[in-house]
């Protein structure tokens, strides 16, 4: 009886395992193994961001590869503190984690963008470009407003 | 921001509130112990020349009296700032510890050190360093988090907190984290640990 049980148990793990290899090859066909370990990487970086932050990456990997200023930025992502508490907080952080790059055009303006050479953003910033237009739009029209 | 920290926020709040006026009772009583005592001087003649009411004056500015009244207010100062920088409000420290236990497991060692700080032992010299700032002095955030690995060596350390959305601080990795992402982004970190075991 026992045997029996054992033998039925051990032929269904080898029906799943078989089925498990059929999922694989099937999903490599559409995406490789390491693009999804990097899309996973992705959604697990952006969902343990806080709203500030999501927007901001959002924001900046659709307007790509145009640079903003921290006014435009705090307007766009509907912040309601003053651009320079955005600076020295949030943007800051985002900057030593080589998230963002920021330049200092002068010294009251600045250049903020995303970090393309990011392993996890180089993805979001290509799949914005080929799958975001109509997001872009909304972005560079509210930016062209302010 | 949780229900906890909202509490700690306000706890906070009413501390320095009584602070501050403990300090302004405390300014105006050494004031009077210090000067209502007989001035003693400090030695050295006033010039010749100066009227006798500026002589009297500067004879009572410059004593012990004044020495004495300026350590004792940078004392309390010194009080003040030490209390701020060693003490997190009880609910805060529940807040950490719950998120902390929550992670690793009711039953994992962990440390409570002076300045706010928690230390979280993972085994095999490793641990997860977390310290938190009540209020940030650039951007105002109440209870920003910093967390930190312990030292690693590794050759992809770069990667791999690039990756976990971090960055590499002498050999360690690290981030600033606000409240609300103090849970997911301890996850991350906990994960980029086990993946370089």
């Amino acid at each position: 009886m026992t045997l029996q049980s054992q033998r039925e148990s051990e032929s269904q793990s080898s029906m799943c395992e078989a089925e498990h290899k059929n999922l694989d090859s099937r999903l490599d066909e559409y995406m490789s193994k390491d693009t999804r370990r990097t899309v996973y990487e992705l959604i697990q970086l952006m969902s343990s961001l806080s709203d500030t932050r999501r927007a901001i990456i959002m924001a900046l990997a659709h307007v790509y590869p145009k640079s903003v200023s921290g006014v435009q930025l705090s307007r766009l992502i509907g912040y309601s503190g003053k651009s320079r508490s955005l600076y020295r907080g949030v943007l800051s952080q985002l900057q030593e984690d080589n998230m963002i790059l920021i330049d200092q055009l002068t010294p009251k303006l600045y250049a903020i963008r995303i970090n393309n050479e990011h392993p996890l953003l180089r993805v979001l910033v290509e799949m914005c470009k080929e799958f975001g237009h109509d997001a872009r739009k909304v972005y560079t029209r509210a930016l062209e407003e302010q | 921001m949780d229900r906890m920290l909202r509490r700690a926020r306000a706890l906070y709040q009413d501390r320095q509130r009584i602070a501050l006026a403990a300090l302004l009772v405390a300014f105006a009583a050494t004031s009077y112990v210090f000067y209502h005592a007989p001035i003693l001087k400090l030695g050295g003649e006033p010039p010749a020349s100066l009227p006798q009411g500026w002589v009297e004056g500067f004879e009572v500015v410059y004593s012990f009296n004044t020495v004495g009244f300026i350590l004792a207010i940078s004392l309390m100062v010194f009080f003040y700032a030490f209390w701020t920088w060693a003490f997190l409000p009880k609910p805060a420290v529940d807040y950490t510890v719950g998120v902390l236990q929550g992670i690793f497991g009711r039953r994992v060692k962990m440390r409570q050190y002076i300045g706010k700080k928690f230390r979280v032992f993972l085994g095999a010299n490793r641990f997860i360093e977390v310290a938190c700032r009540i209020r940030s002095p650039g951007s105002g955030e109440w209870f920003l988090y910093r967390i930190e690995s312990s030292p690693l060596d590794s050759d992809s350390l770069q990667d791999i907190a690039l990756r976990h959305g971090m960055h590499v601080h002498n050999g360690r990795l690290q981030t600033w984290v606000s409240n609300d992402e103090l849970h997911h982004r301890l996850v991350l970190l906990a994960s980029a640990l086990s993946s370089l075991q």
